[in-house]
């Protein structure tokens, strides 16, 4: 579940992303669910009673984060499941249903592990990746939830393909138009054709911010030029504007499903990474508390 | 020469296969390239300019090339403007995209080959995907792992494990909270307590600065000096007997709690360490993020009194300590009775219902010196307020309390007793000269060969004087005198006489009959100064004093007494208080009570102060 491309779009949302949320009528949701608040209640009830201040170091402290640490290595596990094809009862949708409503169910176990104490140390370290971890899965799941309509909303009956195939003849045609103009008018044509850039970095993508666009600047230049004498020139730069502007429609139309795309892929680069921060922090946070017992 | 230009056009076919090649011959001596389809050879670049360079002749099998439009073109890697080639040496021109291959022609001429670069590359739909060189998620995943590994576990451990004094800390980030004021000089030297990885903290750290056993004491104020505390540690007592105490200690009631501590003993990590009570690294209550550290460890009680004492001879049979499960079934008093005065005197505990007779040396009736009506009271009255008294006695006349108030001074002969019995033995120029007391055979050196010289008369005569009958007996010496009846010591000691030479009892004041209590003096309701609450208890009200006639009677109340407020509510009486263990007895040292929250103040503690406030008693 996790690459989200091209003309998969269509099957994954048909198949999966209602799927893995509702999977077996919201079990895992309720599994989940049931353990936080058993969590919160044996908390509310122990912590009251515990002779020293709610902490990790507590009997209950190190039940909660057993069952915590247990956990995220298992969630962690979804990134070895997932390459695994298997089918039947653990299905891939039954695991990632398991992953999302269990990862979730971490902000409330992990945090009473916590005991509230929080400080400038590893362990508060761990519990903020933790935490980074989560909340970019649950963009993940919200955009998996929503960002597929809006792509093929944005995109309507145009495949990926074809709007590269549109730009392509768009730049041959930008290409022979500018043959007879002179050599401004040329450059003006070489700095849509050649600078243009599509997608563009990673940050482009996700703000969609493209206002130094090399096409809308060759359009603006060229919208600028004095009309020439020479009739054909003259012909021949009418046309380039009007292909110029069809080429922007195109390029605004592409850089949408590239944002779309990019806020639906975004997330993983903060949550894969974290995962493994993660980990080695959580290693770090259970070596060190028993070194230092 | 032939000034013959061979042209061959190859173009690459847009959906591969053999290339399409054109060839025309051009006899002229000038050729003109450019972008503009009136040029001999057009280059369909826009990077060409229209009329862009001009070729010709310029020698046999030589051409030179000139731009004509002010834009270079490319020869051999390098930027020209103008160029003369050898076709022999089989050149290669470029203009943009296009390539001009010069080479010699059979016929004299110059061919000249035009490709153009076929660099078109088709975007794949893949470039809608979200890509990322150096922040990729495998990359950042790596680096920050890790990273995060290196920096927060490998490193700090290898400190932990090999470095001896290290200059940085890096295993602080390790501490899951500020220490204590009182111990945040340590906050940094985390193996001044952690001493062994991954073993719990052990007493024998906390001794190391702590320990109040008289050997180890001074070694302990060096330590904690020598690590740098700007406070004297308290020196704390076990208990009892460390192994007896694990003996004793049952394990908690409640199934959790058991296992809890069932569970922490398997995993090394008793729950019978001064760390166990005595929490480091936890945010004080009501602590802000400034300001996160209380003044001392908190204290976290595990085990209440009754926990072991309702049922310790059970559990350890040697102990002399009776069981003690609640305060209804606290056992009656049973006082420290001296058996035997003297300089080693020896003690018993007994029950104050058995009506206990201590043998403290000493003969004084508490009966006849508070008597209203008496002697005593008369002579009292007599010697005035300016000598401090005035009245029939009263309890404080004798017993003066000590710089806590909790206590009294132990009793001196000259300051409480001397006003009435006086030690004078003689007077030289109008002063009058005592006897030592304390000392019998100083007494006996003092008197040596000296004879009566008192004044006949009334024996009772006038406090401070010399008593007529102190040193009665004609012709006896001052010393028998002395020790007879009706000398200066006789009233008060026990004599005896081996021939000539005098015996006298051995003298000895009990200071407490309850040394494991913490009875104390200082609360208004126990006669101490202030303002009592309506029931509270003046001396009389628990001392039987007025009716013994005996200094062997021991005068303190017994428990029953205690409960006439303690244990009661404010409906019965309303000098009513709890009933707690710890009013009386306190943990580390169960002859005191237990201190307030937070007593003796951390600021007391420092080494500046801590010198005056022990000079002083506190």
């Amino acid at each position: 579940m996790t690459q989200v491309g091209g003309h998969h779009t269509e099957r994954v949302r048909q198949r999966t992303h209602e799927g893995f949320l509702r999977h077996k009528g919201f079990r895992w949701a309720q599994i989940a669910s049931l353990l936080c608040l058993v969590a919160i209640a044996v908390y509310f009830f122990v912590a009251a009673r515990l002779s020293e201040p709610p902490s990790g170091g507590s009997w209950l402290g190190y039940v909660l984060g057993t069952i915590s640490a247990g956990l995220i290595v298992w969630l962690a596990c979804l990134g070895i499941r997932k390459r695994v094809i298997t089918s039947g009862h653990y299905s891939l949708k039954a695991w990632v249903s398991a992953h999302v409503y269990l990862g979730l169910s971490l902000v409330i176990l992990a945090t009473l592990h916590t005991g509230f104490q929080f400080g400038w140390n590893i362990h508060t370290l761990a519990y903020a990746l933790m935490m980074l971890v989560i909340v970019s899965g649950a963009l993940g799941i919200w955009a998996y939830a929503t960002l597929p309509q809006r792509l093929h909303g944005n995109r309507g009956e145009t495949t990926r393909k074809q709007m590269l195939e549109a730009l392509e003849s768009l730049d041959k045609q930008l290409h022979d138009l500018a043959l007879p103009l002179d050599r401004n008018g040329a450059q003006i044509v070489r700095l849509s054709l050649e600078e243009t850039d599509l997608g563009g970095s990673f940050w482009k993508r996700l703000t969609g911010s493209y206002g130094d666009c090399a096409n809308t600047r060759a359009l603006r230049q060229m919208k600028a030029l004095p009309a020439p004498s020479d009739p054909r020139q003259a012909e021949a730069v009418d046309r380039i504007v009007t292909v110029l502007e069809q080429k922007a429609d195109v390029l605004g139309l592409a850089r949408r499903q590239m944002q779309i795309t990019a806020v639906l892929e975004g997330w993983l680069f903060v949550h894969i990474p974290a995962t493994f921060a993660l980990l080695a922090a959580l290693t770090a946070h259970i070596v060190s508390v028993f070194t230092y017992w | 020469m032939a000034e013959t230009f061979h042209l061959r056009l190859i173009t690459q076919r847009a959906g591969g296969g053999d290339p399409i090649i054109r060839e025309r011959t051009l006899e002229k001596a000038e050729l003109s390239i450019g972008r503009a389809s009136g040029n001999d050879i057009v280059l369909t670049d826009l990077s060409v300019d229209p009329q862009h360079a001009r070729m010709r002749f310029s020698g046999p099998g030589r051409v030179s090339i000139e731009s004509t439009a002010g834009l270079p073109f490319d020869v051999g890697g390098k930027s020209v403007m103008g160029a003369t080639l050898d076709a022999a040496s089989r050149p290669v021109v470029r203009f943009g995209d296009f390539s001009l291959a010069l080479e010699p022609a059979e016929d004299g001429g110059v061919g000249v080959t035009i490709s153009r670069d076929d660099d078109e590359h088709h975007a794949s739909p893949s470039v809608f995907s979200l890509q990322a060189k150096v922040f990729g998620r495998r990359n950042m995943a790596w680096v920050l792992g890790s990273g995060i590994f290196l920096l927060c576990l490998a490193i700090p451990m290898i400190f932990v494990l090999f470095a001896a004094n290290p200059k940085i800390h890096p295993d602080e980030q390790w501490s899951t909270g500020a220490l204590s004021k009182s111990h945040a000089f340590l906050q940094q030297d985390c193996k001044s307590c952690h001493a062994n990885a991954f073993v719990a903290v052990r007493d024998q750290a906390c001794l190391s600065c702590h320990a109040a056993d008289p050997a180890q004491a001074p070694k302990a104020l060096a330590n904690a000096k020598r690590l740098g505390s700007p406070f004297e540690p308290l020196l704390i007592s076990e208990h009892a007997e460390h192994g007896k105490l694990v003996k004793a200690t049952p394990l908690p009631p409640g199934l959790g709690a058991k296992a809890n501590v069932l569970i922490q003993r398997a995993f090394n990590h008793p729950t019978d360490r001064c760390a166990s009570c005595h929490i480091e690294h936890t945010r004080a209550k009501g602590g802000t993020a400034e300001a996160p550290a209380s003044d001392k460890p908190k204290l976290v009680v595990v085990q209440s009194c009754e926990s072991c004492h309702a049922e310790l001879k059970m559990r350890l049979k040697t102990t002399e300590l009776i069981d003690t499960p609640d305060w209804s079934k606290h056992p009656n008093f049973r006082a420290q009775v001296m058996t035997q005065a003297g300089p080693s005197p020896k003690f018993q505990r007994v029950a104050l219902d058995t009506a206990p007779q201590e043998r403290n040396g000493l003969i004084f009736p508490h009966r006849l010196h508070l008597d209203p009506l008496g002697g005593v009271a008369r002579q009292a009255i007599n010697l005035g307020k300016g000598a401090g008294y005035g009245a029939a006695l009263e309890c404080a006349d004798c017993h003066r309390r000590d710089a806590t108030g909790k206590n009294f001074k132990p009793i001196e002969m000259e300051r409480d007793c001397g006003t009435c019995h006086s030690l004078a033995y003689d007077r030289v120029g109008g002063q009058l000269r005592n006897l030592p007391h304390g000392d019998v055979n100083k007494v006996i050196a003092t008197l040596a060969g000296r004879s009566i010289s008192a004044p006949g008369g009334s024996d009772r005569t006038r406090p401070g004087g010399i008593r007529p009958t102190a040193f009665s007996g004609a012709g006896a010496s001052a010393f028998r005198a002395t020790f007879s009846p009706g000398g200066a010591c006789y009233d008060c000691h026990t004599i005896t006489w081996a021939g000539d030479t005098v015996q006298l009892a051995p003298t000895k004041l009990a200071s407490k009959y309850l040394p494991r209590g913490g009875f104390d003096h200082s609360v208004p309701e126990h006669g101490g100064p202030g303002e009592s609450k309506k029931g509270g208890f003046a001396c009389a009200d628990c001392h039987r004093a007025k009716v013994s006639d005996k200094s062997a009677d021991v005068l303190i109340p017994d428990l029953a007494k205690c409960g006439t407020c303690h244990g009661k509510t404010t409906a019965q009486i309303a000098a009513a208080d709890d009933a707690d263990c710890t009013t009386c007895h306190s943990f580390h040292k169960p002859g005191q009570s237990t201190p307030k929250p937070g007593a003796p103040p951390l600021r007391t503690l420092r080494w500046t102060e801590a010198t005056p406030r022990k000079a002083a008693g506190a």
